[in-house]
């Protein structure tokens, strides 16, 4: 219901000038609410517009110049950053337009824009759009293979990892559990190769029980991120007992 | 511009979420107190009134009198906070308390340690009767109010608060 | 029980603020310390703030995306948002920075949940833990709230820990501390850290609907 009523918005907005104006006009209240000077709003909303004239998702963009803003970034710096998001927008929405996705929807781009930042190639994304057994597994896929890789698998690995689930038909929930599984494995001290083969054999969670003498927690090799030096270890536990006991 | 329970209500249902935001402020502030007291514990009783706002959301479309939108959302809270003491299984021993110091000096001091007694003591006593001692002693209402809110008899809710003295009496014993 | 152990029932009526007879001499001084002590006890447990205030809109506003979105978000997939409560078990190691979600039971009567659906989506209570003895303030700031600093103030607990518990809808967030109102660092037991753009890093946390699986 609320599709159908939003796409005929969306298509009315979309269709005049007027419309292109009232969603300029929407974008320009969100960042002046936020306190944005107005030169970087006027910027934003000429990036953020180019962005939708392109079909790409500008409320992203808008969101980036946000977090930019939030964090006091510079305002030029924050220009730099939205248009090179931006083009990773546009490189995003080729790459899964060549794996045969058409029109993809906005949480598909923004997905594959974020894990063409994090070192998947374009190929590795289309193998991902490909390997998607339904739609709504496409932006997880590429969200999960994303975080894998920045969690110190590599592209390679993760992108492996993520096709091989989605063939053995695993749900869209297994596949957001991948990186909680992958952080603890990591916490018992089994590096990125190990990781990705536990994975790419159970698939899924029920991979985590390190199983006999090949399970075994070494020290975590340097280079790895997930924890900083000196942060101490952590003992996993059961919950916290409410206080006032 | 202060609107009513039922004003709000239409407001958000008719799409205005934001609004919702008046009675979440509303009754924290009114049951804050209670889940807190009830559960013995503020982290738990914040997970608790956070989670029935929450369920009270997506269920405002069922609540038949939106004017008394918080007799409504309190038996929501009621269950939360059920749910919460029944994962806690709390062992009371009050042998594991204060000892009652038998030199009673100064005054605040021992009305600290029997609020720490009191706490361990409270956990002794049944849902029910932690509910409707809460209610009537921390929250001061009448039994009028506490009927309405916990659709109960006022004779039954007489009764639970007499059974829940009587046993903390029993637990405090001579530190009472 | 012995009768003496009890109150009488004047006693009863005189706590109950209703009309009564005498009180037996041990009735009166038992039942006004009885009152006294749980208004003390009362007076010693801090009652929930404004924090729970700011989480249950962050989860209202994640029902509501026509309320909050420009018009070309829309054109993105809907979403049929249900709470599936979450307990958070918290980790005992007092040194680290902790990050934890856990199941726990369906209420009893909850409807069994369909298969996973594309317009399915959960959201989850997420905890989010930080040791910073040193810091006045200590906030979290993401993709799920704006980036408002102001909008998540954790709760200072013992030890110089911080926490507060966000209910976020399942899938990608990115985010921050915001140590004092001003200085951004990132969360050193995050899953994943990523690029912000801008020069900075972010903490990288996918949510599932199970949140954290644990063998």
């Amino acid at each position: 219901m609320r599709t159908i009523r939003g796409l005929l918005m969306a298509a009315l907005c979309a269709a005049t000038p007027a419309g292109l104006a009232a969603q300029q006009a929407e974008v320009r209240t969100r960042l002046e609410a936020r306190g944005l000077p107005a030169d970087l709003v006027q910027s934003v909303t000429e990036v953020a517009a180019a962005a939708d004239a392109q079909g790409l998702p500008a409320v992203a963009i808008v969101d980036k110049a946000i977090e930019g803003w939030a964090k006091r970034v510079p305002a030029p710096r924050v220009v730099a950053a939205v248009r090179q998001y931006a083009a990773r927008l546009g490189e995003g929405r080729d790459a899964v337009g060549a794996a045969g996705l058409a029109r993809p929807p906005e949480a598909v781009v923004i997905a594959a824009a974020e894990a063409l930042g994090r070192g998947i190639g374009a190929e590795q994304v289309g193998q991902i759009v490909r390997a998607a057994g339904e739609p709504a597994a496409l932006a997880p896929g590429l969200v999960v293979a994303a975080a894998l890789a920045a969690q110190g698998l590599g592209g390679e690995r993760a992108v492996g990892v993520v096709v091989e689930a989605m063939r053995a038909g695993r749900p869209v929930d297994e596949l957001l559990d991948l990186p909680s599984v992958a952080r603890e494995m990591q916490l018992r001290g089994m590096n990125a190769a190990e990781i990705g083969r536990r994975m790419m054999r159970g698939g899924g969670p029920g991979a985590t029980r390190p199983g006999g003498a090949a399970g075994g927690a070494g020290p975590r090799p340097p280079g790895m991120p997930g924890g900083l030096p000196g942060q101490g270890t952590k003992q996993p536990g059961g919950r916290r007992p409410p206080g006032g006991a | 511009m202060a609107l009513n329970d039922a004003a709000i209500v239409a407001r958000v249902l008719a799409g205005d979420s934001d609004a919702y935001r008046v009675l979440v402020e509303r009754y924290r502030a009114e049951f804050g107190r209670y889940a807190v007291a009830v559960l013995g514990d503020s982290d738990a009783a914040a997970d608790a009134i956070q989670e029935a706002f929450i369920r009270a959301y997506d269920g405002l479309a069922s609540c038949r009198e939106p004017e008394r939108f918080g007799s409504w959302f309190f038996r929501i809270l009621q269950n939360q906070c059920r749910n919460a003491l029944a994962r806690v299984r709390k062992t009371v021993d009050v042998a594991d308390a204060d000892p009652a110091s038998p030199h009673r000096t100064d005054a605040l001091v021992e009305q600290a340690e029997l609020a720490a007694v009191l706490e361990t003591a409270l956990g002794a006593l049944t849902a029910e009767q932690r509910e409707a001692l809460v209610l009537k002693h921390v929250e001061g209402r009448s039994y009028e109010e506490m009927s309405q809110l916990l659709g109960v008899g006022v004779d039954a809710l007489k009764m639970r608060v007499h059974r829940a003295r009587d046993a903390l009496r029993e637990i405090l014993g001579g530190r009472l | 029980m012995r009768p003496h152990d009890e109150f009488g029932p004047d006693a009863h009526r005189y706590l109950d603020g209703e009309p009564h007879g005498e009180l037996r001499p041990d009735d009166q001084v038992r039942a006004d310390r009885l009152a006294a002590a749980l208004r003390a006890y009362c007076a010693r447990l801090p009652v929930p703030g404004a924090e729970v205030d700011d989480a249950v809109m962050a989860a209202v506003r994640v029902r509501s995306p026509e309320r909050r979105a420009p018009g070309w978000r829309w054109l993105v997939e809907p979403r049929v948002v249900r709470i599936r409560p979450v307990w958070v078990p918290v980790l005992a190691a007092a040194a680290a920075v902790v990050f934890w979600l856990g199941p726990r039971a369906w209420t009893p009567g909850a409807p069994e949940r369909p298969p996973i659906a594309a317009a399915a989506r959960d959201t989850v209570y997420v905890r989010f833990e930080l040791v910073a003895a040193g810091a006045r303030t200590v906030a979290v700031a993401g993709s799920f709230n704006d980036w408002r600093p102001e909008a998540l103030p954790l709760a200072r607990r013992e030890g110089g820990a911080w926490s507060i518990t966000v209910p976020l809808p399942i899938g990608e967030h990115e985010y921050q501390f915001v140590l004092d109102g001003e200085r951004w660092v990132p969360d050193p037991t995050a899953q994943a850290h990523a690029d912000d753009g801008f020069g900075g890093t972010n903490s990288v946390i996918v949510v599932g609907p199970k949140g954290v699986v644990r063998s």
